[in-house]
């Protein structure tokens, strides 16, 4: 890793990925098919949310049970907000600050208790939250649910639907993982990781506990309003069923299988969340729920880190297998981390994956 | 009047339930230190195994009995393959297996016997008596008497017995009881089957009310869950009235406050969840932690 990391730290080479990165999403909605767009976005909304829940759970060590919650609720108040013919920008705000303040208001009272309390409250909003969006039937549908279409291309732009929704996932989530990559990587990340490594520590460092685990969860909320918002831009239909709380579990789930504490876990759990569905499926619908219990047990037995923590593991054991001589010395040289001593040899390891190796350097 | 005593005994009734269940997560907590999400869907597949043996045209009473020594067993087999790897490590790893293990079994329930309801035999006759001008299932009253046998039973096993002793010590200091000779892996293999067994009575009692339904648990595990908070992990009679209180006032607030209703009773602990952290963060009766550092 260290060679590609070595030429990686060059700015143009980053300024490169960044740019490929940037045509790619340009050009990829153009030239794929619908169905392959659809479910690209459908990873992003998910990814959205998996990424709220890393911030509270990967980085801060709350376990929460309710991210689906703050999805539905999100995804309630843009169906309310479009059928009220409001202002897009300004339902999108809203959907972003009512979940962030009612999870700001949960993490008040839930935070008090240390340890496992947090999982235990959140367990509650999916399940109290199934009934009560069915209750407020004035603002939510009821059963029946809300459907709001907004997000057909624009005339001037001559996109399909498919294209023009991707677009927009694709800017929303990428900002999404921008700021809050910057989060976690900063001043507030270093926080969330001494509270999640030691409480008392924390404490004693004049880093108050408390306070970091509000704020995650309601960063986490927050997050969770914007991929509620994406929810709307793509499937354009919520109903109770959205929130339920075995979809809880699966996003629980997902966060685990694409790796806790990880930027491009938290993409890997997207692409897990509306993967694995459809492959099951295929095998057996009944035995969905089966299957991904299993590869959640089986990934915390062979794989703690999660998908993202796969090329390290077989980096690990491939040095491992090169004994001696070369292989050794190339070994000692990505474990040393010596900057630019082989550009060649570097070079042809990072052209091979240029987006993964960059983002997991951000995560390490 | 009449309707009040109704509620409130049916409330203790559906208290029972909670507390047993809540009981068992305590036993789990105590001594394994982490919170078993499992423990409802664990219930549930005893539940079924109890259905299924009736199906089978044994005695109803019987069914539930061998229910519960299987129970026993899945619960010691769990603890020793699965948990085992995860105790004493991140607590939030071993939260998340307890969760992939509730989707393993719930799914595991439904991929046997499908989400059709099933009608479960109910144990006591579904007559009912006056009491003081109030109607009262014999259901609730064989409820409540069965979950307060069965909570005598165990404190005199924890209290009375050499076993209930050594379970004690292995929650207390696990390596301190291992240097005293005691075999700790068995004992933690005793007490997750014992909490099982607990949740297979809850489930037992539970299922002919609700239907049996592979989710059916999901509900009563948060009102479990809530009665573990309120009266506090440290606490098993502190859990014990906080069911009950939860199963009465949730009874209560579905008739009496419109606003709630019987859709959104399952609110009622959550607010009283939020009461209790604001007030006394520890639970009623717990006790504050206190961290070395």
């Amino acid at each position: 890793m260290s060679t590609a990391t070595a030429v990686m730290r060059k700015p143009w080479v980053r300024w490169a990925v960044i740019a490929i990165v940037v045509v790619l999403a340009i050009v990829l909605p153009l030239v794929l098919p619908e169905f392959a767009n659809t479910t690209l976005a459908r990873i992003g909304v998910f990814a959205v949310a998996v990424l709220g829940l890393n911030v509270v759970m990967g980085y801060t060590g709350q376990v929460s049970l309710g991210q689906i919650f703050f999805l539905g609720l999100g995804a309630y108040v843009t169906a309310y907000g479009v059928q009220q013919d409001w202002n897009i920008v300004l339902v999108f705000v809203l959907a972003c600050l009512i979940p962030a303040v009612v999870g700001l208001l949960v993490a008040l009272a839930a935070a008090r208790l240390g340890g496992l309390a947090i999982a235990m409250v959140t367990i509650a909003l999916p399940i109290v939250g199934v009934p009560l969006a069915k209750r407020l039937s004035e603002f939510t549908g009821g059963s029946q649910g809300l459907s709001a279409r907004f997000t057909a291309a624009p005339e001037w732009t001559g996109l399909y639907d498919d294209q023009w929704q991707l677009y927009i996932v694709l800017l929303i989530a990428g900002i999404s993982f921008l700021l809050t990559r910057n989060l976690v990587r900063g001043k507030y990340g270093r926080a969330f990781a001494i509270v999640k490594g030691n409480e008392a520590v924390a404490g004693s460092m004049g880093i108050s506990p408390y306070r970091y685990k509000v704020l995650a969860f309601t960063v986490a909320s927050l997050l969770g309003g914007v991929s509620g918002f994406l929810y709307m831009v793509v499937i354009q239909y919520t109903s109770p069923e959205t929130l339920s709380f075995g979809h809880s579990i699966t996003l629980l789930a997902s966060m685990v299988i694409g790796g806790a504490g990880s930027i491009l876990g938290s993409l890997l759990g997207g692409a897990y969340y509306v993967l694995t569905p459809q492959l099951t499926n295929l095998i057996d619908p009944g035995l969905t729920a089966v299957l991904q219990g299993a590869i959640l047990l089986i990934v915390l037995f062979v794989l703690p880190g999660g998908l993202v923590s796969l090329p390290r593991l077989f980096r690990r054991r491939r040095g491992r297998e090169q004994g001696g001589g070369a292989a050794a010395a190339k070994a000692a040289a990505s474990a040393t981390a010596v900057p630019s001593t082989s550009a060649p040899d570097g070079a042809d390891v990072t052209t091979h994956p240029p987006t993964e190796s960059e983002e997991r350097r951000q995560d390490t | 009047m009449g309707t009040f005593i109704q509620l409130v005994i049916d409330g203790l009734s559906s208290g029972s339930i909670y507390a047993a269940l809540a009981l068992a997560i305590v036993l789990v907590n105590q001594a394994t230190g982490l919170i078993n999400f499992a423990q409802g869907g664990m219930a549930v597949l005893s539940a079924y195994i109890a259905w299924q043996l009736t199906a089978w045209s044994v005695p109803l009473l019987l069914a539930i009995l061998i229910s519960i020594a299987a129970s026993f067993v899945i619960g010691a087999i769990v603890e020793r393959f699965l948990i085992r790897k995860f105790e004493g490590g991140d607590p939030d790893t071993a939260v998340v297996v307890t969760i992939g293990l509730l989707t393993l079994i719930t799914g595991i329930c439904a991929w046997i016997w499908s989400y059709n309801n099933k009608l479960f035999p109910s144990l006591f006759p579904l007559e009912t008596i006056s009491i003081a001008g109030a109607v009262v299932s014999v259901r609730s009253i064989g409820t409540i008497l069965a979950i307060v046998a069965i909570m005598v039973l165990l404190q005199l096993l924890f209290l009375g017995t050499k076993l209930g002793l050594a379970l004690r010590a292995v929650a207390i200091n696990p390596q301190s009881a291992a240097f005293s000779g005691m075999p700790v892996g068995r004992l933690l293999m005793v007490g997750w089957g014992l909490a099982a067994s607990l949740g297979a009575v809850a489930g037992a009692l539970v299922a002919p009310q609700l239907t049996l339904t592979p989710n059916m648990m999901d509900s009563a595990l948060v009102y479990a869950l809530a009665a573990v908070i309120i009266g506090g992990l440290t606490s098993p009679i502190g859990v014990v009235i906080a069911a009950w209180l939860i199963g009465v006032l949730e009874n209560l607030a579905a008739v009496y406050v419109p606003l709630i209703g019987h859709d959104l009773k399952i609110a009622v602990p959550f607010i009283m969840i939020f009461v209790v952290l604001i007030v006394r963060p520890q639970g009623l009766f717990g006790r504050k932690a206190v961290v070395r550092v």
